[in-house]
C-alpha cells in the first residue's frame, strides 16, 4: 500500500496496517527471565534516533525512509520525548479552544456538510510540523528468525513508518499503544526504521485536553519477537459469587494465526505458590481455560491489593518452552445495588485525583520513577482512586496500581472541548464526534484501545467514555461498546450532563465537574437515577482547597453520594533556565511566546510540578482518611 | 519601692513619645504615625512603620471570581492609609496628643507604670473608615496591640484584616504554636496543632505568586534573626521576638514580602531579593475557596465582612 499525507485531513483513516489491539501482558522465554524481569523476545528501540524537523508537510524531506537516504545533516534526538522540548517546535498551552485558535479558521470536516472533506486541512496547512525521525539497527540474536513486530507506545498526533524504504503503516490515538507487523520487511542486520510524525491530523479534534500541546514520539518503542506459537491476546474473566465466597475464573488466549503444533498450559498459584487452576490444551487460534471455581477466594481492594499469579506456558511439538507469559490479576465484585456502587459488598467511597502525567523536565514523556513517586504520594495521602485525565497512560501504571491497590478510571484518549464550548458557553455547533458517522469509527477505536489492553486490570472499576465532548449517536455507541464488552464495569462519562437526551444511553453514574455541594444536594433529594461522583472537584489551582468538608460531608448524607476525584493531582509547568538568574525556574502558558494561551491554568495540582506536595495536602490527606475503604 | 513600680521611663519629645523599659525602647512616632522604634536587647525591630493591612495578593481563585476587582479598593487602603489621630494614656491618665510648649513642664525623668497610645488610620476606601490600633506599653516591657476596625456599611468584603511588620532584615526562621502547614480558614481540618519550626522565610512557589503562608489558630510566633542593619553591631548571636496571643489565637505569616509585592510578580524568580521579613499578624482572614476557580465564591462563612467591627489584640514580648 501507498501511504498518502490526505489521511491526515480524513477522519475516517486513523489506522493503517495496525495490529490488533490486545491485553498488556509480557511473553518471556524462561521463568528465569520472568525472575530477571528482562525479556529476551524483546529489543527497545528508545534512545538516540535521527531526527530532521520541517515547519509544515511542504518543506518536510520527503523519501527521508529510504534507506540510502543522506540522513548525514540530521539532527539527534532522544526517544522517548517531545519535539517541543528539544527547542524544534514552539512550546504551547492552552486550554479548551484549539490550538489553532486565532491562527486558523477550521471546521472539523463532514459536521456543518457532507461536502465538507476537510481536504488539505492538515496536510496542506503552513503550520503543521513534522518530525521525520529514522533509526538504524540491527535485530538482536534472540530476536531473528521470528516474527517480529514493533510497539509505539505514545506518539503525538500521527504517524507513517516505514521499515527498510517500505511503507508499513498509519496510527493516531496518540495515547494508545500503536503496533506493526515488521515480518515482511526485517533483516538481521543494518535496519533502517523511519516514523514521520505529524504535529496535527483529524485527531487533533480529537485530543483538546487541557494540555501543552506537544509532538513526537514521548513513549517508548520496541520490538517484540514472537515464536511461531504465540499468545496474542490474554482475557481474563474473573468474577465473584454474590456472597463473595467464591470465584470464577475463565481464561481466553488469542494465538497467532495458524500456530504451529504445540501446548498452551495455564497455572494459577495464589501467594502462598498453593495451586488454584491448572490445565493445559492444544495450540489453536483460540484456547479456552475454565470455568473454574475458586472457593474461599481473597478479593481484591484497596486495603487488600490482592492478586493471583496467572502463568501460560507455550510449548512447541517436543514440549520445548517457546514462551512464558505471566498476569497477576484479582477477584473483585463491583456492581451497581440499589443504586450504590458496591465494591466486594461494601458502599465504594471514591477518595480520588485525576492525574496528567507530568514531568517538569520531560514533559508527558514521565519515567518509572515519577509512576513509584506518584503512588507513594497517593498512600501516603490516603488517595485511593485516580482518573487517568484524559488519555490511557502508560502501559505499567495499570499493574502498578493492581498492586497498589488504586482504583481506576480508565479514560479513552478523547476530549473534543473545543468544538462544543466557547468562552465557557455551550455552543456545540460543530461539536465531533457527536452523532457524524464519519468520526464515528476513529472515536470508537479509541475506546477498543482502551479496552483491549487495559481489561484484565483488576484496579479498573469504570471505563470513561473521554472527557468534556458533549454527547451523541457516536458517545452511546461507545457506551453501548463497553457494556457489550465488559459485565464486570460501569461506564462513566460527565460530558452527557451537557446533553440531557443522552442520559439513558450514556454512563452509569452521575457524573459531574465543579458542582457545587448545594447542586450535588439537589440532584440527590430529587429521585436520582444513578449513584454520583464528582469527576473533577475542588480546582487546586494556586493556594486553593478550601471548603472541602462540605464536600466530604454528604457522605455521611446520602449513600448515592460516592465521593470523586480531585483536579488534579499536579501542576503542569515546565523547567527552563531564567534568563536573569540563570537558575531552574517553572514556566507556564505564554511564557514561550505561545497565544492564544490560557497561562497558568494548568496550575492546579496538590503537587508543584517539581512533585513537592502543595500546603494544601494535609488536608486532603485529612479528608480522604476518614473513608479509605 | 518606687522603682519597682514603675520601670517605664517617658520621654516626651517633639515628634515621638519614647518609652524606654526593662531591655527595650519604644519610640511611638506622631511624624510617622505609629510604632517607629522597637527595641528589645539593643536590636531594632521595625524597618517602617507598623500599618494596618487589608490587602492579600491575588489568588487564582479571587481573580476567578470577581473578589480582587470588587475588592479592590483595599489594595488603596493596604497602601495609603494614614494616621490622623493620636492619644496618650499614661497610668490612666488621658494626657491627648501632648506636644510643646504642653510638654515643657515635663522632665528627663518621667517614670510610669503604665503607657498607651492609639494611633487612628483612615482609609482610603470609599466610603472611609478608621482602623486605631492602640499600644500599652506594660511594666515588664511587653507590648500590648489591639486592633480595633470600625465596620462601615457600603465596603466590599475584606481580603484580610491585620497588623503588618517589616523587620530590618531577613529572619533565620520562626517558631510557633499552632496548627501545622500552611493553612486557611476554610482549609484547616487537616493541620495537626503542635509547636513548629519553620526554618527561613519559605515563599510558597505557587506557579504564580498569591497570598500564601498564613497559619491560623495561632497562640505565639517567635521570630528569629541573626542581622541588624546596626553599622555598630557585632554581635553575631540570634536574636527573637515573640507574638502571643492574649483573648483569643490569631493568625499570622512571615514572608519576605508584602502582598503588594507578591501580586505584582507573574513567576516566582520575578520576587525581589529578600531583604526583610514581613510578620502579618491578623484578626481575620478569608477562606481560599476551592469549588472551582472560575467564579465560584468562597464558602459565606469564610467572608469577612467591612461593614461591622472587628478587633483583635496580641502582645509582643522580647
Amino acid at each position: 500500500m501507498e501511504p498518502s499525507i490526505n489521511w491526515l485531513d480524513d477522519p475516517q483513516v486513523f489506522r493503517v496496517g495496525t495490529l490488533p489491539a490486545h491485553s498488556d501482558h509480557r511473553a518471556y522465554r524462561s521463568g528465569e527471565e520472568i525472575e530477571r524481569g528482562v525479556s529476551s523476545y524483546i529489543q527497545s528501540l528508545d534512545g538516540d534516533w535521527q531526527f530532521q524537523y520541517a515547519k509544515n508537510p511542504a518543506e518536510r524531506p520527503v523519501g527521508f525512509f529510504e534507506p540510502d537516504y543522506d540522513r548525514d545533516h540530521f539532527f539527534t534526538i532522544q526517544v522517548p520525548g517531545h519535539i517541543e522540548l528539544e527547542n524544534f517546535s514552539q512550546i504551547h498551552y492552552i486550554n479548551t479552544l484549539y490550538p489553532w485558535e486565532g491562527k486558523v479558521y477550521r471546521r472539523p470536516a463532514y459536521v456543518l456538510s457532507d461536502a465538507d472533506t476537510g481536504a488539505g486541512m492538515f496536510s496542506a496547512a503552513d503550520n503543521n510540523c513534522v518530525g521525520a525521525y529514522a533509526k538504524r539497527f540491527d535485530l538482536e540474536e534472540p530476536l531473528r528468525n521470528n516474527r517480529v513486530t514493533v510497539q509505539f507506545d505514545g506518539v503525538e498526533q500521527a504517524m507513517y513508518l516505514w521499515l527498510n524504504g517500505h511503507f508499513v503503516g498509519y496510527a493516531e490515538d496518540s495515547f494508545s499503544q500503536s503496533e506493526f507487523d515488521l515480518t515482511p520487511y526485517i533483516q538481521d542486520t543494518d535496519n533502517v526504521i523511519a516514523v514521520e510524525v505529524f504535529k496535527q491530523s483529524t485527531a487533533a479534534f480529537l485530543e483538546d485536553q487541557d494540555m501543552f500541546r506537544f509532538s513526537g514520539i514521548f513513549r517508548s518503542v520496541r520490538l517484540t519477537a514472537q515464536p511461531e506459537i504465540h499468545v496474542n491476546d490474554l482475557a481474563i474473566h474473573s468474577t465473584v459469587t454474590a456472597d463473595l465466597t467464591t470465584g470464577h475464573l475463565a481464561v481466553t488466549l488469542q494465538l497467532n494465526d495458524h500456530p504451529a503444533a504445540g501446548t498452551v498450559s495455564l497455572t494459577v498459584t495464589d501467594d502462598q505458590g498453593e495451586m488454584v487452576a491448572e490445565a493445559s490444551e492444544k495450540a489453536t487460534e483460540q484456547v479456552h481455560f475454565g470455568d473454574f471455581e475458586v472457593a474461599n477466594v481473597r478479593l481484591w481492594c484497596h486495603s487488600d491489593p490482592y492478586r493471583y499469579h496467572l502463568q501460560l506456558t507455550v510449548r512447541d511439538a517436543d514440549g520445548a518452552v517457546l514462551e512464558v507469559v505471566p498476569y497477576d490479576f484479582g477477584f473483585r465484585r463491583f456492581e451497581l445495588v440499589d443504586k450504590v456502587m458496591m465494591l466486594n459488598g461494601q458502599r465504594l467511597i471514591l477518595n480520588g485525583v485525576n492525574r496528567h502525567e507530568w514531568n517538569p523536565d520531560r514533559g508527558r514523556a514521565i519515567t518509572q520513577a515519577d509512576m513509584v513517586a506518584d503512588l507513594q504520594v497517593f498512600k501516603e495521602n490516603n488517595i485511593n482512586a485516580v482518573r487517568t485525565c484524559h488519555y490511557p497512560d502508560q502501559i505499567p501504571w495499570y499493574t502498578m496500581c493492581d498492586e497498589a491497590g488504586i482504583y481506576m478510571m480508565a479514560e479513552t484518549n478523547l476530549e473534543t472541548h473545543g468544538s462544543w464550548q466557547k468562552m465557557g458557553a455551550v455552543e456545540p455547533s460543530y461539536n465531533v464526534p457527536g452523532s457524524v458517522s464519519q468520526w464515528r469509527d476513529a472515536v470508537l477505536d479509541r475506546a477498543k484501545n482502551n479496552y483491549e489492553v487495559f481489561k484484565n486490570h483488576p484496579s479498573i472499576l469504570f471505563w470513561s467514555l473521554g472527557n468534556e465532548s458533549y454527547a451523541g449517536e457516536v458517545l452511546a455507541e461507545m457506551n453501548a461498546y463497553y457494556k457489550r464488552v465488559d459485565s464486570t464495569r460501569l461506564t462513566h462519562y460527565e460530558g452527557v450532563y451537557r446533553n440531557r437526551a443522552y442520559a439513558d444511553r450514556i454512563s452509569d453514574v452521575e457524573s459531574r465537574m465543579y458542582e457545587t455541594p448545594e447542586n450535588i444536594k439537589a440532584y440527590l433529594d430529587d429521585h436520582p437515577e444513578k449513584p454520583f461522583l464528582n469527576c473533577e472537584y475542588m480546582h487546586d489551582m494556586g493556594n486553593s482547597l478550601g471548603g472541602m468538608a462540605s464536600y466530604v460531608n454528604l457522605i455521611n448524607q446520602y449513600p448515592m453520594y460516592q465521593g470523586g476525584f480531585i483536579w488534579d493531582y499536579i501542576d503542569q509547568a515546565l523547567y527552563v533556565t531564567d534568563e536573569v538568574t540563570g537558575n531552574r525556574v517553572l514556566r507556564y502558558g505564554g511564557d514561550f511566546d505561545d497565544r492564544h494561551s490560557d497561562y497558568d491554568f494548568s496550575g492546579d495540582g496538590l503537587m508543584f510540578a517539581n512533585r513537592q506536595p502543595k500546603p494544601a495536602m494535609q488536608e486532603v490527606r485529612y479528608y480522604y482518611g476518614q473513608y479509605n475503604n | 519601692m518606687a522603682n519597682t513600680t514603675t520601670n517605664l521611663r517617658v520621654i516626651f519629645g517633639d515628634g515621638t513619645l519614647g518609652v524606654a523599659g526593662p531591655a527595650c525602647h519604644y519610640i511611638f512616632s506622631y511624624e510617622r504615625g505609629g510604632l517607629e522604634s522597637l527595641v528589645q536587647h539593643g536590636k531594632e525591630w521595625l524597618y517602617r512603620t507598623p500599618m494596618p493591612t487589608f490587602w492579600r495578593a491575588t489568588t487564582d481563585n479571587d481573580r476567578g471570581n470577581g473578589f480582587s476587582q470588587d475588592s479592590a479598593m483595599w489594595l488603596g487602603a493596604d497602601l495609603f492609609s494614614h494616621c490622623v489621630a493620636v492619644a496618650i494614656n499614661v497610668d490612666d491618665q488621658d494626657l491627648g496628643w501632648p506636644i510643646a510648649p504642653e510638654t515643657n513642664r515635663f522632665s528627663n525623668h518621667e517614670w510610669a507604670e503604665k503607657v498607651q497610645i492609639a494611633f487612628t488610620y483612615q482609609t482610603t476606601t470609599v466610603p472611609k473608615t478608621n482602623v486605631t490600633v492602640t499600644y500599652q506599653v506594660f511594666n515588664d516591657g511587653h507590648l500590648g496591640v489591639t486592633v480595633h476596625y470600625d465596620g462601615q456599611p457600603g465596603l466590599p468584603e475584606l481580603p484580610a484584616l491585620g497588623l503588618r511588620f517589616i523587620m530590618p532584615t531577613p529572619a533565620v526562621g520562626f517558631d510557633y504554636t499552632g496548627l501545622s502547614g500552611e493553612t486557611y480558614p476554610d482549609r484547616m481540618a487537616g493541620a495537626v496543632a503542635g509547636t513548629y519550626h519553620v526554618v527561613g522565610l519559605p515563599v510558597t512557589p505557587y506557579l504564580r505568586p498569591q497570598e500564601n503562608g498564613m497559619h491560623m489558630a495561632t497562640e505565639a510566633v517567635t521570630v528569629t534573626r541573626h542581622t541588624t542593619l546596626n553599622n555598630t553591631d557585632v554581635d553575631a548571636t540570634d536574636f527573637s521576638l515573640s507574638v502571643v496571643q492574649t483573648t483569643a489565637p490569631f493568625a499570622f505569616s512571615c514572608l519576605p514580602y508584602t502582598a503588594e509585592q507578591l501580586e505584582a510578580a507573574d513567576h516566582i524568580e520575578e520576587l525581589p531579593a529578600v531583604r526583610r521579613t514581613v510578620l502579618g499578624v491578623y484578626g481575620a482572614v478569608r477562606g481560599v475557596g476551592g469549588i472551582d476557580s472560575w467564579g465560584a465564591d468562597v464558602e459565606p462563612a469564610y467572608h469577612i465582612s467591612a461593614e461591622v467591627d472587628h478587633e483583635f489584640s496580641f502582645e509582643i514580648r522580647g
